[in-house]
């Protein structure tokens, strides 16, 4: 965080700013030289995980409240812009800020219920908020459909004036939309961090006793934190319903699915700002390899087991659906032998090695 | 008025069983100030546990808890002494995620070995109920309320009574001063867990001929302990017994007076505001 | 002036008084010491000063203003600011970062709270350490760190709770000459120390509590000949 003057340091500063160039414009230039929808949409959902850890890590990561109700306002944000368009015929481009406007006012309420609760009893409590709204979706039959869901059927065609933007009907414009909300969510975050509000947020972390006498409105910092972390996780909501053209009160609004926001940044790295990014790049291939049984196809072909033999079926059978198995051993590997993540695990290495040198 | 005493009884007769679950939660708090998200998922294993011994040994799900109790009190020592140890002085919130990566590999071991379909325990009492002026009173909730009520006062008996059981509840009430006095700590970590875990595969045991069997039905469950136990207070056997009759009493009038669908919601509205207006729980400070 | 006024405050807890009826004022500029055996309710007063606690009964006014009900951080923007007998550092922020926090009261450029970071940080020798993490820190600097952080704030008034507690005694005498320095900018304080030698040293003005009761106030000299006082004290060191 020390902006020294010295000329070795901005040296640095400039090589790393040209690498992140380097990487944004080659992720830019992508879909011109993959074609594969699948390849793209493995990139989709890092761009998406990355997205949803980002935002979480505001709250969860800068701000040490431990959110494991996020689910709520990536549901709120999901529901709201896919109703909006498939019962009144909203475009998403315009029903996106009305999630997040009905994302803000749950998360305004939520906080001021859980904001007064400290460690375990406030992670209890997120819990129950967005297991209230999950229910609440599952029984309100008549606005969403309840437990069957809302299948989006078309989405609208994006034009400025009479130009045609784009029709939806590839990947490509997810890609972009998801790149661009990424690199925004990461812009955000480098920001709060370079702000008063990052030294706020984690002095709050670190002490909320020592911050509050220090004259910091501690309910009101916590609030914009969440403010924040809720918005952006609408879009991450927003942009998943349209992307995938469905939502249920089971994908959009579990515990799951909350527990999922907060694997990606404990794996990358909690309270930094690539963390979440790390995260998403180790999970999703991960969970994605698992799902589509490219594990258990190079399995067979090392030749050690037989497809045809009866671990093989297993194998074949069981494999794809042993991803959330995978999760939970990260996990519990994860906090027993780098509880600072992945990042803060190679950062440890690396101060290690170099010791080892001098 | 009928129906107001039928939801009161199956009320007070599920919520024996949720008081299992409660009880095991707090002991484990109290004891370790850990909140176990697991412990749902470890009451889903006695609740296969219980199907295997009924389908491939004949064994009564009562008279299982026999079998069961004590091999999921040897999984609770087992688990704590593996992984809970290592994490006793570690931020609150790792030991949160470490206990919800437990839960998972519990549940998702169990949907490969078992598949994610519903099993269904069916005695030849499942379904069976007393009649009693008009209100019928479920036959195997009967049953498992009396033995949840035994094992309750044993478990009171064992730490009011027994050295152990003093040597848990000092442990709970200062782990310091209870270390200086010369008790092993550690040990009483484990027999925490280990009680704690055993009394929710009971609870496990005692709902399944009434519950349908599946990997993920521990959630639900982890959630309703949390629930039981701050409303009787973090560390209060007795406040958790308590809470177990409250939600239970608070799920079938939410049902009836409601709607099935929305049970669960009245039981997390009532969570939150226990949670708000009175935060140490229904009893006060009470411990044990 | 009375930059502070304590009108009969009292404090219970459940049935327990920490506090009662404890009234004295303070001139702005003044160091006033603030002693007491175990347990006699100095810090809980100072919890019930700046709004960690609303006191059961009576007022507490900070340059004229009624302070009763205003939040911690409220009365660290007023000017009031107070140290924690047990340190608490932000651990996992550096020790400029620490600083800058209480700067940031003051300010919303983080180039001008890293300017009087880096100055407060000067006054009590810890800029040395700027770049460390102020988790690591051994216990004196801790306590310098604390008395940076809330320097940073630009306080009237200090409320320095035991910051000489756990230290050697050439730290101590830093900490001592810090007090002294800290008065001649003008900053009134309120200090809680254990030690009699030091606060007799540094003190304008004692006000004595036992049992949570003021037993009297008065300059050094007063205070350490008064009989209340001799006896409270052997009471305690002969029990």
């Amino acid at each position: 965080m020390a902006t020294t003057t010295t000329t070795s340091s901005s040296k640095a500063a400039l090589v790393k700013l040209a690498i992140a160039l380097l990487i944004v414009g080659s992720l830019f230039a992508v879909p011109r030289y993959v074609s594969s929808p699948y390849a793209l949409h493995i990139m989709i959902l890092i761009f998406l995980s990355t997205i949803m850890g980002e935002s979480w890590n505001i709250l969860g990561g800068y701000t040490g409240q431990y959110s494991v109700g996020h689910a709520a306002y990536f549901g709120v944000g999901a529901y709201t812009t896919v109703m909006l368009m498939q019962f009144r015929q909203v475009p998403p481009w315009i029903g996106v800020w009305a999630g997040i406007a009905a994302v803000l006012v749950v998360a305004l309420i939520i906080g001021s219920i859980c904001f007064r609760l400290r460690g375990p009893y406030f992670v209890l409590a997120s819990i129950a908020v967005a297991e209230i709204m999950r229910l609440s979706a599952t029984n309100l039959n008549s606005i969403t459909k309840g437990a069957e869901g809302i299948l989006a059927t078309e989405i609208p065609v994006f034009k400025i004036g009479e130009h045609v933007v784009t029709d939806f009907l590839t990947k490509v414009p997810f890609y972009y939309i998801g790149l661009s909300l990424a690199l925004i969510t990461i812009a955000v975050t480098w920001g709060v961090q370079h702000s008063k509000l990052g030294y706020y947020f984690q002095a709050i972390r670190e002490d909320q006793d020592a911050a509050h006498s220090l004259g910091i409105n501690i309910p009101l910092y916590k609030n914009i934190g969440l403010a924040i972390s809720a918005t952006l996780t609408a879009l991450a909501g927003s942009f998943y319903a349209i992307y995938v053209g469905f939502v249920d009160p089971t994908t959009v609004l579990s515990l799951d699915l909350s527990v999922q926001i907060v694997l990606v940044c404990i794996i990358g790295g909690i309270g930094t700002i690539y963390g979440p990014v790390v995260g998403a790049i180790a999970l999703v291939p991960l969970s994605e390899a698992l799902r589509s049984n490219v594990i258990a196809e190079g399995i067979f072909k090392t030749g050690f087991v037989d497809p045809a033999s009866a671990t093989g079926t297993f194998l074949k059978e069981n494999l794809a659906h042993a991803h959330v198995l995978i999760y939970g051993i990260l996990v519990v590997i994860v906090i027993l032998f780098m509880p600072e993540g992945v990042l803060g695990f190679i950062r440890k290495l690396g101060s290690r090695m170099k010791k080892g040198k001098a | 008025m009928t129906i107001f005493l039928q939801s009161l009884i199956s009320g007070i007769l599920v919520g024996g069983v949720y008081a299992l679950i409660g009880i095991g939660l707090t002991l484990i708090f109290g004891v370790m100030r850990i909140i176990n998200f697991a412990h749902g998922d470890i009451m889903m294993i006695g609740m296969y546990l219980t199907y295997m011994l009924f389908s491939m040994a004949g064994i009564d799900p009562f008279v299982s808890v026999l079998i069961s109790f004590p091999l999921m009190y040897l999984l609770g020592v087992f688990l704590q002494k593996v992984l809970i140890n290592r994490v006793l002085d570690a931020l609150p919130q790792n030991q949160i995620l470490l206990t919800i990566g437990m839960g998972l590999i519990m549940s998702n071991t169990m949907m490969l070995a078992f598949t994610s379909d519903y099993k269904i325990l069916s005695t030849t009492y499942s379904s069976s109920s007393i009649s009693i002026g008009g209100i019928s009173i479920s036959q195997p909730l009967t049953i498992s309320f009396l033995i949840t009520a035994v094992i309750t006062a044993g478990l009171y008996w064992f730490l009011v009574k027994t050295n152990t059981g003093q040597a848990v509840r000092a442990t709970a009430q200062d782990r310091e001063a209870a270390q200086l006095m010369g008790i092993n700590v550690k040990r009483m970590s484990g027999i925490a867990f280990g009680l704690g875990a055993g009394l929710a595969g009971t609870a496990g045991a005692l709902i399944s001929p009434t519950y349908y069997i599946f990997p993920q039905v521990g959630s639900v469950f982890t959630l309703k302990a949390f629930v039981i136990t701050v409303l009787g207070g973090m560390g209060s056997v007795v406040g958790a017994a308590i809470g177990g009759v409250i939600v239970g009493v608070s799920e079938s009038m939410g049902a009836v007076y409601i709607s099935s669908g929305w049970k669960d919601v009245v039981v997390y509205v009532i969570f939150l505001l226990v949670l708000l207006f009175k935060p140490s729980g229904l009893l006060g400070k009470s411990r044990m | 002036m009375a930059i502070l006024e304590i009108q009969h405050v009292s404090k219970f807890f459940g049935g327990l008084a920490a506090n009662s009826d404890v009234s004295f004022s303070m001139e702005e500029g003044m160091i006033m010491g603030l002693i007491g055996p175990n347990g006699a309710g100095k810090t809980t007063l100072f919890n019930c000063i700046t709004g960690y606690y609303p006191p059961s009964k009576g007022d507490v006014f900070f340059k004229g203003r009624r302070m009763n009900g205003l939040q911690p951080d409220k009365v660290c923007k007023l000017g009031m600011v107070r140290t924690w007998q047990k340190v608490r550092p932000l651990g996992k922020l550096s020790v400029v970062d620490n600083v800058m926090v209480g700067a940031l009261c003051r300010t919303n450029s983080l180039r001008v709270a890293r300017e009087i970071a880096m100055e407060q940080i000067e006054v009590v020798h810890l800029s040395h350490k700027a770049d460390f993490l102020a988790g690591g820190l051994p216990i004196g600097e801790r306590k310098k760190l604390e008395v940076a952080r809330v320097l940073a704030t630009k306080p009237d008034l200090l409320l320095l709770d035991e910051v000489m507690g756990g230290l050697n005694p050439s730290e101590s005498e830093e900490i001592i000459r810090l007090i002294l320095d800290i008065k001649a900018r003008g900053v009134s304080q309120m200090v809680i120390e254990h030690d009699m030698k030091t606060i007799m040293r540094i003190s304008d003005r004692i006000v004595v509590l036992n049992s949570g009761e003021k037993l009297t106030e008065g300059s050094p000299d007063e205070v350490v000949q008064n009989q209340a006082v001799i006896d409270a004290y052997l009471g305690e060191s002969h029990a």
